[in-house]
């Protein structure tokens, strides 16, 4: 397998810098790369974090998870890209510090385009659209915290869910929105993708190392889903309750302190019950009391820290449709 | 009659408003929101501070929760709160001021014909913290560590306390929490706003309190020990009547003069010691990986001896800043023996 100037022979591995081309200031325009050839053929998973430069956690388990791997017991490859905003990762922010775009909101890129739009188009064509699953973690940077799986209505759906269901995370999302993702494109290409939310900066200090084994569980379970490897789902939850999302949460008319209560995820709640509210942060005064429009259940994800960012997701509420247990 | 700059309150009354301060090119304001209490008895001036630097939040919700419950007809002297101190770097999630990229709380006394900052600074600190006789100061991790002391000057000689340094000496026990340090002269900085607070008369303590890595978790407590502490400080200065509630009846207090720096190489931060770990010299603190193989590229050894203070970051990027402070226990102080009263008469 070979991916750019980077190459892996059959039972190997492999591990370079994808590179696209060079800024006017001469940087590297790049995407960190490892390459799992199995020895067996087999299909071929693309992991994918850190498109989002402030989504860090995933970069310290994921070379890990790579050394864990042995090509020898491997049918089909691994693509792993454990942070693939390098520029954003070094200045803190989320977006690509070249040309401000993030990489998660250019489809599947441009080769005329962007220095960004460049990389994402040769990565596209040269790892997603040549797979059989893409698994894109995701986290809730420094401001929301997540633990769920999430799947696009588009492409091969069932193949899709099949795989969400299997990363052994406590809730499976159906109905994500479509948007200008890698991940949507991929799905849209009827290549099984799932993108998974686990973790963010607000349960850091708490919850780092069951996070971390949470996203090495979902690298492992996808590979046994896709029969890439033996052995049998592993997971801290007995079963994944699915969920087909209808209503999307996110900042509404009042800004301010925003408080959602913790203790919903994963809960039933009535039309109009209390989700949150918002108080004035000078002053103190409730602004606003944030209430269910419908009956659902509450997923496992959402904004924790107080002061979220601009359209940031508050919460997400659907119709428990399935419970799966994971074995 | 309570006065701040242009805002008032008479006393058994309690009112909001914003202290005219100073204004960007833009004309955007940046007067800071302050809430006065004017108690309907005669008394000492507590001040409240939050959000100086202005991602630092956790003491702004606990001044806010404080702020509703406060009756100032139940309270001896006056309390002046400032939830948000910098508005323009709460707005953008920064320490400092990105108006002039200066540091509020860096600045004291101020100076009336500076930057915005300098202005701001010298109207905060001639109009409220100079009348104060306490001020709290709440710090804390921001969105990318997390903290949990009561963090006071060095004192002169320990064994020839003055007046301030007996007052703060309780004051520092009586917030409630079970640990409090200082910093030895030349640890960080040269600390000429402490001096300028000094100088003013007003004793200051600092809360480096809470914060974004442990926010999911622990958010809603630390936000209620806040509360309490800042009930406390009242009771122990008393401004309002009733007993201290504490972590337990224990304050370790540390001379925390071993700092740990970002060493040159950088990658992601991962840190291994826990919150009160004895190290001794040499253990290692934490660990510089590559982002994209994992490969190590440097440990960090600690220099000293000490006890990990409840302070550091968590967030596996840092700049070019400490990343965790050891202590040495300089003394543990008993609530059930102390009398953790001071008065200001």
């Amino acid at each position: 397998m070979k991916l750019g100037n980077i190459q892996a022979a059959s039972g190997t591995k492999a591990y370079g810098l994808f590179q696209v081309g060079e800024t006017h200031g001469r940087f590297p325009v790049h995407i960190p790369l490892h390459i799992v050839n199995g020895a067996a053929d087999g299909p071929t998973l693309v992991v994918q974090a850190g498109a989002n430069g402030l989504e860090i956690e995933p970069s310290l388990i994921l070379p890990h998870v790579v050394k864990e791997l042995d090509p020898g017991a491997i049918s089909g490859a691994v693509i792993v890209a454990p942070l693939m905003n390098t520029s954003g990762f070094e200045f803190a922010q989320m977006n690509s510090v070249f040309d401000d775009k993030h990489l998660n909101k250019v489809g599947r890129g441009n080769a005329m385009g962007s220095v960004s739009e460049q990389l994402v188009g040769a990565y596209y064509e040269a790892a997603i659209s040549k797979a059989d699953a893409l698994l894109d973690i995701r986290t809730g940077s420094q401001w929301s915290y997540h633990h769920y799986a999430s799947v696009y209505d588009d492409g091969d759906f069932d193949k899709s869910k099949a795989l969400a269901a299997a990363l052994g995370l406590p809730h499976v999302l159906l109905g994500k929105a479509p948007d200008q993702s890698m991940a949507h494109e991929a799905a849209k290409d009827g290549i099984a993708t799932v993108v998974a939310y686990i973790g963010g900066g607000p349960g850091l200090r708490d919850y780092r190392d069951r996070d971390l084994g949470r996203m090495r569980n979902a690298v492992l379970n996808a590979m046994r889903e896709l029969g890439m490897i033996e052995g049998a789902l592993s997971s801290d939850v007995d079963k994944t309750v699915v969920i087909r999302k209808h209503t999307v949460i996110r900042t509404t008319g009042a800004r301010g302190f925003t408080f959602m209560d913790k203790s919903l995820r994963g809960e039933s709640v009535k039309a109009g019950d209390k989700l949150g509210y918002v108080r004035h942060p000078f002053s103190g005064e409730l602004l606003e009391e944030i209430r269910a429009p419908r009956d659902g259940v509450v997923v496992d994800g959402g904004a924790s820290w107080p002061v979220p960012l601009e359209d940031v997701v508050l919460a997400i509420l659907g119709d428990a449709v399935e419970e799966i247990a994971i074995s | 009659m309570l006065q701040v700059g242009n805002l008032k309150a008479k006393p058994g009354e309690k009112t909001f408003g914003y202290l005219e301060t100073a204004a960007s090119r833009s004309g955007m304001r940046l007067d800071i929101p302050v809430h006065l209490i004017a108690g309907a008895e005669s008394g000492p001036t507590l001040m409240l501070q939050g959000a100086i630097h202005g991602a630092e939040i956790i003491g702004s919700i606990a001044i806010l929760d404080f702020v509703a419950k406060a009756d100032p007809a139940a309270i001896r002297g006056n309390v002046i709160a400032a939830p948000v101190v910098n508005r323009a770097g709460f707005e953008l999630g920064e320490r400092g001021s990105r108006v002039d990229e200066k540091d509020i709380s860096r600045l004291f006394p101020g100076n009336k014909n500076g930057s915005v900052s300098d202005q701001t600074a010298y109207i905060y600190f001639k109009e409220a913290i100079s009348q104060a006789d306490v001020l709290i100061d709440f710090h804390a991790g921001a969105r990318t560590a997390y903290e949990r002391y009561v963090l006071f000057t060095v004192e002169n000689d320990p064994n020839n306390l003055s007046l301030m340094e007996k007052r703060r000496r309780k004051l520092v026990v009586a917030f409630g929490l079970d640990q409090a340090a200082f910093f030895p002269p030349g640890t960080f900085g040269s600390g000429a706003s402490k001096v300028a607070i000094e100088e003013a008369d007003t004793l200051q303590i600092t809360l480096e309190f809470g914060g974004g890595t442990g926010w999911h978790k622990n958010g809603e407590d630390n936000v209620r020990d806040a509360n309490r502490g800042i009930w406390n400080i009242m009771k122990a200065m008393g401004m309002i009547d009733g007993e201290l509630e504490a972590d337990g009846p224990l304050c370790t207090v540390y001379n925390a003069g071993v700092v740990i720096w970002k060493p040159d190489v950088d990658g992601l931060f991962i840190r291994d010691a826990k919150f009160k770990d004895a190290l001794k010299t040499g253990d290692i603190y934490g660990r510089l990986v590559d982002p994209y193989t994992g490969e190590l590229l440097a440990e960090m050894p600690t220099p000293a001896d000490g006890i990990v203070i409840p302070s550091g970051q968590e967030w596996p990027t840092v700049g070019a800043t400490s990343i965790g402070i050891l202590g040495t226990i300089d003394r543990v102080e008993d609530r059930r023996t102390l009398d953790l009263s001071v008065s200001f008469d």
